[in-house]
């Protein structure tokens, strides 16, 4: 057994044995980090295997958190019937977006995923007989079964560690492969019969729609959605996770939303309004004074990684 | 007529965001967040002016060359320091940026909407084809082609705008003939700032000064220039045309649907065109 | 000129290609025929076009008027990977791998693509044509580096690798442009007789253009010559060196050799 599974190992252990040990406010933390995890991985399918940093993700986030939560408000149905329709509205939305963000690359391709995202927070705000607008949707809930910190708890357990391991075995699977080639080459990718942008269209959605479970798990979570869940500065939260734990390491945006979390949970009980002052300029600070950016960005830590035969 | 004059807000905004990537190559996600405080240091300046016919033309004058201030610090004190960096990272830090001013402007006017009266000459309507207008349109739409033509005018007639030109297609020749490229840099950026800043200040009569008005614009200003191609001025002012009369002939219809008619403008273009209308392919 | 029925012979024909190239007329009216298991040299001094055709059969540069033919059918305007679906593998001047990934993995990508199984999600991928890219890496004289990353490898080794990308994808035609360049001497004969060989054993077709002759007179079994974007001969290596039109065009004058 590896180190690293070993310690994946003792983490799952500590994970499981935690509601017997933890007042419900840091399950509540606990169940937060991992839908937070959730989304940042998904979305480091795209930065990470695949070279492509959106930075209109929220939208999927948003899609999924609307779509379970209109579901259950709207509709009557019940939670466990509503939740996979989080990542099916997702995956929607992300194919029908990513059909033309796909077809651009870097800097284009982050503006127009942004663009996106932030239409679809203008509709969600304007269509108020749909989705009440700025007073978003309320009472959204689970059942009483998995209303506990714990039993939410446990459920957000569940479903995220299942999504990470179907995301983990998308990323060494052939699939994964051909992503990573497209990113390090898409040229030669091409002349080894790759469809690159068809290619990169299935992983915005596969990341889009594992996005949208993370917002259908946040919005049950929370008991509510609001539209600034589609908000850009939603978007720039799995883009520093992911950057701040290793986009290439599979458990980097992991690892990161924990450390965000707990950071946010410290700065904002002090100074609520300063978060995004203190998130913003922790970001503008690390770039500026940071040679390599954030830790592991650019294959870096990846690279030495390889080299040393640990994962 | 209101769909020309948002049309203008948002050329102001989206040239400035073009001619800064179109020298420095950076995409200043925190353009509209200038636009934002042009908008909101009107406010104060109306306040402390005394209330004298001028003072509103004064307002004017003074808060986007505050914005522009704002533009050359950060140019002079942050992004003087990431120009070789990856885009990426250039992208993540005016990012970070918004955050920042976003939080500064909470706290410097609070989180209460804000308002800008009209100047009083302005402040009635005139008959426009049978239909009544607020007189304050004709300013915007009067000012906003001058902007226009002025800056047409700067950079083709003037040996500045030259070297913004030439800058935008080789700086490192412009350093090797002796140019202070770093400079120009600064200047650039605080034009461009200016420009935002004009966009909020003379807006600012028209809507509600509120916290949220960065994201709106910045919104509207990167589908504006997504349709017209990053870097072309020409695409800035057609496509912001567009776009500001879709908008206004959509809330007309139906609220919701303008914002799918921008959707479905963006969607036609980038299949024919993936770069905007007269935008230039990326390296 | 080869009928319809010639032409399913040839595993590659141009017929009148024309391109405009920057105001010039780079390539004026090229026919070229190559049949199977030719290994066809292109060559000409600097600005006879071959660049500028070359970039027209692998579908880089469309053409402005002529037709291109693949095993007989038409392949002029297909995206890369569609034409590398219908057999035609290249190689870049400068050489194009995927450099995070390890050499294997390189091959293995190659593999998996040829065999539509990219997308395939949830199968591990590390097992999979393992074997069948360890022994492509062992013909190219990689099997060592076959763990390393592909971007720390030295650039002869990163050229084989290329060749082992390509040739994963089950080629009939080959194309390679430049093979050589920013190679020592002697590294330059070893990859061309590698694929000299490779071309006997599997009857593989190549097209490559090429600056040193040595390489050239060496492998190739027919060479045609550009000159000023038309074919000035055609012919076997020694045809070619003794044709005075080509000494006159390289040399400035008809030379006794």
């Amino acid at each position: 057994m590896t180190s690293s599974t070993r310690a994946l190992g003792v983490l799952a252990v500590a994970l499981v044995v935690a509601p017997l040990a933890l007042p419900p406010f840091f399950l509540q933390l606990l169940t937060e980090i991992a839908i937070v995890g959730l989304f940042a991985t998904a979305f480091n399918l795209l930065m990470g295997s695949g070279g492509m940093v959106s930075f209109g993700h929220a939208a999927y986030f948003a899609l999924g958190a609307y779509a379970a939560a209109l579901l259950v408000k709207r509709a009557g149905v019940p939670m466990l019937l509503a939740l996979p329709a989080a990542p099916l509205a997702a995956a929607g939305g992300a194919l029908l977006f990513g059909f033309f963000i796909v077809r651009l690359t870097h800097t284009y391709f982050a503006m127009l995923s942004l663009a996106f995202a932030q239409i679809v927070f203008t509709v969600i705000f304007k269509w108020k007989s749909l989705t009440g607008g700025d007073d978003g949707l309320l009472d959204v809930w689970p059942p009483a079964a998995l209303k506990s910190p714990a039993a939410y708890y446990y459920f957000t357990l569940a479903i995220v560690a299942l999504s990470l391991a179907a995301l983990h075995a998308v990323g060494e699977s052939p699939f994964g492969y051909a992503l990573k080639s497209a990113r390090e080459n898409p040229r030669r990718a091409r002349f080894i019969g790759i469809n690159v942008r068809r290619l990169q269209l299935f992983a915005f959605v596969i990341s889009g729609a594992f996005s949208g479970l993370a917002g259908g798990l946040f919005a049950f979570y929370n008991g509510s959605v609001f539209p600034d869940f589609a908000y850009f500065t939603k978007s720039f939260e799995p883009l520093v996770v992911a950057l701040l734990g290793g986009p290439q390491a599979f458990f980097g945006p992991l690892a990161g939303a924990f450390g965000f979390k707990i950071l946010e949970w410290l700065v904002s009980r002090q100074w609520p309004v300063y978060w995004p002052l203190f998130l913003g300029s922790i970001v503008v600070v690390v770039i500026v004074a940071l040679p390599m950016g954030f830790v592991g960005l650019a294959g870096g830590r990846g690279w030495r990684t390889r080299l040393t035969g640990k994962t | 007529m209101s769909g020309l004059s948002v049309g203008m807000f948002l050329f102001l905004v989206s040239v400035g965001m073009s001619l800064i990537f179109g020298v420095t190559r950076i995409v200043n996600l925190a353009h509209g967040s200038f636009y934002m405080v042009g908008a909101y240091l009107m406010v104060t300046l109306v306040e402390v002016l005394p209330d004298r016919p001028w003072a509103f033309w004064l307002a004017l004058l003074l808060a986007p060359l505050g914005v522009a201030l704002l533009g050359a610090v950060i140019e002079v004190g942050l992004l003087r320091l990431i120009y070789h960096r990856d885009p990426l990272m250039q992208l993540i830090l005016t990012f970070g940026l918004i955050l920042v001013i976003s939080t500064l402007v909470l706290l410097a006017w609070g989180p209460d909407n804000k308002s800008v009266s009209r100047p009083e000459a302005l402040a009635g309507s005139v008959l426009i084809f049978g239909q009544p207008f607020p007189s304050y349109y004709l300013l915007v739409l009067g000012l906003a082609p001058a902007v226009a033509v002025g800056l047409w005018l700067i950079f083709y007639r003037t040996r500045w705008g030259m070297l913004i030109r030439a800058a935008t297609v080789d700086r490192e020749m412009l350093g090797a003939l002796g140019v202070n490229v770093a400079a120009l840099y600064t200047q650039v950026f605080a034009f461009g700032s200016w420009l935002a800043g004009l966009g909020g200040a003379l807006a600012a009569p028209t809507i509600a000064v509120a916290l949220g008005m960065d994201g709106d614009v910045l919104t509207t200003a990167f589908v504006v220039v997504v349709i017209g191609g990053l870097g072309s001025f020409a695409g800035s002012f057609i496509s912001a045309l567009l776009v500001g009369l879709l908008q206004s002939f959509g809330i007309l219809v139906f609220p919701a649907v303008s914002i799918v008619l921008l959707f479905a403008l963006m969607a036609v273009v980038l299949v024919v065109r993936p770069w905007g209308l007269l935008g230039r392919p990326e390296q | 000129m080869a009928d319809s029925t010639d032409r399913q012979d040839l595993v590659l024909q141009t017929i009148g290609l024309r391109k405009h190239f920057g105001g010039v007329l780079a390539v004026n009216g090229v026919d070229l025929s190559v049949p199977p298991g030719d290994v066809r040299a292109i060559i000409g001094p600097n600005g006879a076009g071959k660049t500028t055709l070359f970039n027209l059969l692998t579908g880089d540069l469309t053409h402005d008027s002529g037709r291109i033919y693949f095993a007989g059918e038409e392949v002029s305007g297909l995206p890369p990977h569609q034409l590398c679906r219908r057999g035609v593998g290249r190689t870049f001047q400068i050489t194009s791998i995927f450099r995070r990934l390890s050499a294997l993995e390189n091959v293995q990508t190659a593999f998996l693509s040829h065999h539509r199984r990219h997308y395939n999600f949830l199968t591990p991928a590390r097992r999979l044509y393992r074997d069948d890219a360890l022994g492509l890496l062992e013909l190219v004289g990689l099997h060592e580096q076959a763990r390393k990353p592909s971007g720390i490898l030295p650039h002869g080794d990163q050229r084989r690798l290329e060749l082992a990308i390509a040739l994963a994808s089950g080629p009939r035609l080959l194309l390679l442009d430049e093979p050589t360049a920013g190679m020592a001497p002697r590294e330059r004969h070893e990859i061309m007789a590698l694929v000299a060989r490779i071309t006997r054993d599997t009857g593989l077709t190549v097209v490559f253009t090429e600056h040193d002759m040595d390489v050239v007179f060496t492998v190739a079994q027919r060479i045609t010559v550009l000159h000023q974007g038309s074919v000035l001969t055609e012919g076997s290596p020694a045809a070619v060196r003794a044709n005075p039109d080509v000494q006159r065009v390289y040399l400035g004058q008809p030379t006794s050799r």
